[in-house]
């Protein structure tokens, strides 16, 4: 195969060179017929591994407080590279890394969730951009992916599909994962290759609990040993996606207090001792300097001294979390060495797919989704959420879905300012690379300071595995990709700058990056922070993006962008800006912001259907394809068959205690329990026991108004006679949860209502038939468009954590 | 000092949690003041409603706050500020301090108090505020209310005072 013409993909089969006749006589065979594409002589192993919103100051191979031996065992066999770009979101830098093309122009300028209606925000690739697992694939590489995929928009994920947008329709042969940004390490909802399989029976095991990033390098091992059992030759491509670092961090409580007292310091001085550890490293130029604190982030020493210990928790789990994650790479590895083939193996270690994230807002949460909802919580209040739910013991434990405070996030991206969301900024964008390759890499231990960006990968690979981008693929005609190949500088340290511009933009935070310098244009929105009054000033008519402010940085002399020059350099300003400017219409960045374009009215059609009927025993619906029942009247109606003698379980139930509802019998009675993101809980009991026979119940919520987070009446009913009611006086506004699943019959991974904890998931003993939800129209044509914006607000607010 | 002879204050403080709310009820009853009575009240995450209280009125000479006879408005939470609950939390204390006055009392707490909160209610001289007030550092709402008067009379309008600035987000 080392002759055929790989430009056009799937490489097309060699016609018979046998000889044919009407009967065997005469006939001869051709076996290359059953033959199959093989990769050019010499194509290496490749593993990618990516870290999920981490810092560069975060590891210890980089200077951090994070001890990642594993990491610093691969720099020190490899090489470690320092001006290593990615975008500042999670889904941009996936895109990115997969397709070797600039992440708007295949459509992800935002996250997977958030399928916007401009080209470089529907969140669904081009045809004319076939990925690398593809493009390797059918270049006879075993392709798989394992952890976080956020390439599959919202609505896309159940069993309709449609599945090109799932990691299989991309080109990996296998995948083990979840599809969205985020997922409880402990129940996750997975996917395995194109079925949601959700929580992993692991979870019910009390001796031995199901965790992710095990679980994640015990499915790759699997894979692997299958693959060599069948073929011992075969190039493999494994790209390694770590749920962690993003929130919630997740990791049991021996990970997490192995940092115990380490960050009582604060994250002031935590970025001064890792500063001072990167220059020790040589990471950093000996004469970088560490940048300030903006003012939106508070000093260590103006916390209540009773605080403090809760903050320094937070750092301590974030902490034990990540070094788990290092821990499982590692087994990774030490796989391949023992198969033989480390030598062979091309490793691409990414830590963090961009800035370590400010989500958690200045307090951190022990539930993270209480930002995406818009829920006003002080640090004091966080503490004593945390201590509802067990105290700060159980920060990491299954029990919370903890995030950190953002100013956590800024130390962990020492030196730089900012971090995720800010693609203005290094805090944003700048994260730590190592390359590992021991039949190339001579110089280990080695520094690379080239300007590379996540665009690069794919171009790399390709090109030291001697296949060429594809001109055409399933007949479609391929735009060529935007990255250009570093290979070079794996062999040479110097190696010529192989990237000399680029731009970067992420919710409006923009840069433009030329020969050195760098033009930061920052909007002024705080990227924890999306009130009206922060978005008001971004609204179409309103915003003048060229008054934006800027600011310039010349990085050969300014490692972490501490010298602004722009009022030096007004002629440099003025060409980087425009510059950008054509490099957004040629990538398709435009128009700006179109992230937030939902806050500004740009809402997709109100969809039509109001009645979702789930038949039978259908679980595992992801959390953003749930009946939209935010913020208005619904019912939930379910026909069921109750032995005699009774029955009890639950009928539906939608994520976990958290946030959630489910609808459930316990004791004989109809009981209804909402969770407004573990914040407030309500319950209404029906006062009558359920009858035996054919049964039909409903539970009805009447909203007080067409608002965001309405309170309302909850009645129950029991064959149209009301048996039970209560008040809930808030609602859920965006979104329940990130990746928890809903449920018909039962109540998977973590219950909605501790009163069943015991029995989970709690599965109806008696049969239903159905559910049904009715969604109640908003009385006025205005309220409805007003409140479908506000769903979609929801879902750019959650993208943006993602 | 007579409970008759000072202006009385009542505090009132909203929780998220059981723990705050008792580290506060310790706190306030080993601030050194002399307090006339301090309940804590909180439900669990599966709506099990307990309350814990200390009455010192019959030390006093008085006939125990169980015997103060005033019947407690309970009303519902205000919407949406998540700090309102604190509301909620104040009218059910209230009912905890005097729960002893029947039946049914604690179906109305527990109809009002917040799953997995808490809250603390204080009774105690004016003179002793500027122990107790301090004492009270986790309440995520906190109000104080007075009134003059018979102990009786005092206690109610004390009360009610405490309420009313729950009720208004007032802290």
């Amino acid at each position: 195969m080392s002759d055929v013409d790989r430009s056009s993909l799937p490489i097309r089969r060699e016609r018979s060179g046998g000889v044919v006749n009407r009967t065997l006589d005469g006939s001869e065979p051709d076996w290359n017929l059953i033959g199959h594409p093989t990769a050019p002589d010499g194509a290496p192993n490749v593993l990618v591994v990516l870290i999920d919103d981490a810092g560069f100051g975060n590891p210890s191979t980089f200077g951090g407080p994070i001890q990642t031996p594993n990491y610093t065992r691969m720099a020190e066999g490899g090489l470690k590279y320092n001006r290593f770009h990615v975008t500042a979101l999670c889904s941009p830098t996936r895109a990115a890394l997969l397709t070797g093309r600039n992440s708007h122009h295949v459509g992800f300028g935002s996250v997977g969730e958030f399928a916007g209606g401009f080209p470089g925000y529907c969140a669904t690739l081009p045809r004319d951009c076939a990925p690398l697992p593809r493009i390797l694939r059918d270049n006879g590489y075993s392709t798989a992916a394992f952890g976080k995929w956020h390439l599959t928009p919202d609505g896309q994920q159940g069993p309709a599909g449609p599945f090109d947008r799932w990691p299989n329709g991309w080109g990996f042969d296998y995948f083990y994962g979840f599809l969205g940004g985020g997922a409880s390490q402990w129940d996750p909802c997975l996917a395995e290759n194109q079925k949601i399989i959700g929580t992993p029976d692991g979870y019910y095991d009390e001796d031995d609990p199901y965790y992710f990033p095990d679980a994640m390098a015990d499915h790759t091992l699997e894979w692997l040993h299958g693959v060599r059992g069948q073929d011992a030759h075969k190039p493999f491509f494994i790209y390694f996606s770590t749920g962690c670092s993003h929130a919630p961090h997740h990791v049991s409580k021996e990970w997490a207090d192995k940092y115990k007292g380490m960050f009582d310091q604060g994250w002031d001085e935590l970025r001064e001792e890792t500063f001072a550890r990167q220059k020790e490293l040589g990471v950093i130029p000996a004469d970088a300097e560490l940048t300030p604190r903006d003012d939106a982030f508070p000093a260590w020493d103006s916390l209540p001294d009773n605080l403090k210990t809760f903050y320094a928790r937070q750092m301590e789990v974030y902490a034990g979390y990540s070094e788990n994650a290092d821990a499982n790479v590692g087994r990774v590895i030490d796989a391949i060495d023992e198969l033989g083939e480390l030598d062979n193996t091309l490793i691409l270690w990414i830590w963090g797919d961009n800035g370590a994230s400010m989500e958690g807002t200045i307090t951190g949460s022990f539930n993270e989704l209480t930002m995406q909802n818009g829920i006003p919580l002080s640090d004091e209040m966080q503490l004593q959420l945390s201590e509802r739910y067990g105290g700060l013991d159980q920060w990491g434990a299954p029990i919370m879905d903890p995030h950190y405070s953002a100013a956590w996030a800024w130390a962990g991206n020492t030196p730089f300012q900012w971090g995720k969301q800010v693609g203005s900024h290094l805090g944003g964008t700048r994260n730590p690379m190592v390359a590992h390759w021991p039949d190339q890499v001579t110089d280990q231990g080695g520094l690379r300071d080239q300007f590379t960006h996540i665009i690069d990968l794919a171009p790399t690979i390709l090109d030291i595995a001697g296949i060429p981008v594809p001109d055409t693929v399933d007949g479609i005609e391929q735009e060529p990709m935007h990255g250009t190949t570093f290979a070079t500088s794996l062999t040479d340290a110097d190696a010529p700058e192989h990237r000399t511009q680029q731009y970067f933009e992420t919710v409006g935070n923009r840069a433009m990056y030329k020969d050195g310098w760098w033009l930061a244009v920052k909007t002024e929105r705080i990227p924890w922070v999306l009130t009206p009054e922060a978005i008001g000033p971004y609204a179409p008519g309103v915003w003048d993006p060229d008054k934006d402010p800027v600011e310039l940085y010349y990085l050969p002399d300014d490692f972490s962008q501490a010298n602004d020059l722009a009022a030096e350099h007004p002629e440099k300003v003025a060409e980087l800006k425009e510059l950008f400017w054509q490099e957004a219409e040629r990538y398709r960045v435009l128009p700006l912001l179109a992230t937030l374009s939902t806050f500004f009215g740009m809402v997709p059609p109100i969809p039509a259907d109001t009645t979702f009927e789930f038949r039978g025993d259908v679980q595992n619906v992801m959390s953003g394809m749930i009946p939209r029942i935010y913020n208005r009247s619904y019912s939930i109606t379910a026909e069921l068959v109750v032995p005699d003698g009774g029955a009890e379980g639950v009928i539906v139930a939608e994520a976990d205690h958290l946030g959630g509802f489910s609808l459930y019998v316990k004791d004989g009675k109809l009981t209804h329990t909402y969770s407004m993101m573990g914040v407030f809980i309500f319950r209404q009991v029906a006062e009558e026991n359920l009858p035996s026979g054919e049964v039909t119940v409903r539970m009805e919520f009447a909203a007080d108004g067409a608002t965001p987070a309405t309170g309302g009446e909850v009645t129950l009913y029991i064959d149209d006679r009301p048996v039970g009611k209560g008040r809930m006086e808030h609602t859920v506004p965006v979104r329940f949860s990130g990746y928890a699943g809903m449920d018909i019959g039962r109540d998977n991974g973590g219950v909605v209502d501790p009163s069943y904890e015991a029995e989970k998931p709690f599965a109806f003993t008696g049969t239903v038939n159905k559910v049904v939800f009715d969604i109640k129209p908003h009385l006025s044509a205005q309220d409805e468009l007003d409140l479908h914006a506000v769903a979609h607000q929801g879902d750019a607010a959650h993208g943006l954590a993602g | 000092m007579n409970i008759d002879d000072e202006t009385i204050d009542v505090l009132i403080g909203g929780y998220l949690s059981s723990t705050a709310a008792h580290e506060d009820y310790e706190a306030v009853l080993n601030c050194g003041a002399r307090v006339w009575g301090a309940a804590l009240i909180d439900k669990n995450l599966e709506g099990e409603l307990s309350v814990e209280e200390a009455d010192h009125t019959v030390a006093e000479g008085a006939a125990g706050l169980a015997g103060v006879g005033l019947v407690v408005g309970l009303f519902a939470p205000p919407l949406l500020a998540a700090t309102a609950i604190g509301a909620a939390l104040g009218a059910a204390g209230g009912a905890a301090l005097h729960k002893k006055l029947g039946a049914g009392i604690g179906d109305k707490a527990g109809a009002t108090i917040p799953i997995g909160g808490a809250g603390l209610i204080v009774a105690y001289p004016r003179s002793a505020a500027e122990k107790v007030e301090p004492a009270v550092t986790r309440a995520v709402q906190k109000v104080v209310g007075e009134a003059e008067g018979h102990h009786v009379h005092a206690l109610k309008g004390a009360l009610a005072d405490a309420q009313a600035k729950m009720a208004e987000g007032t802290s």
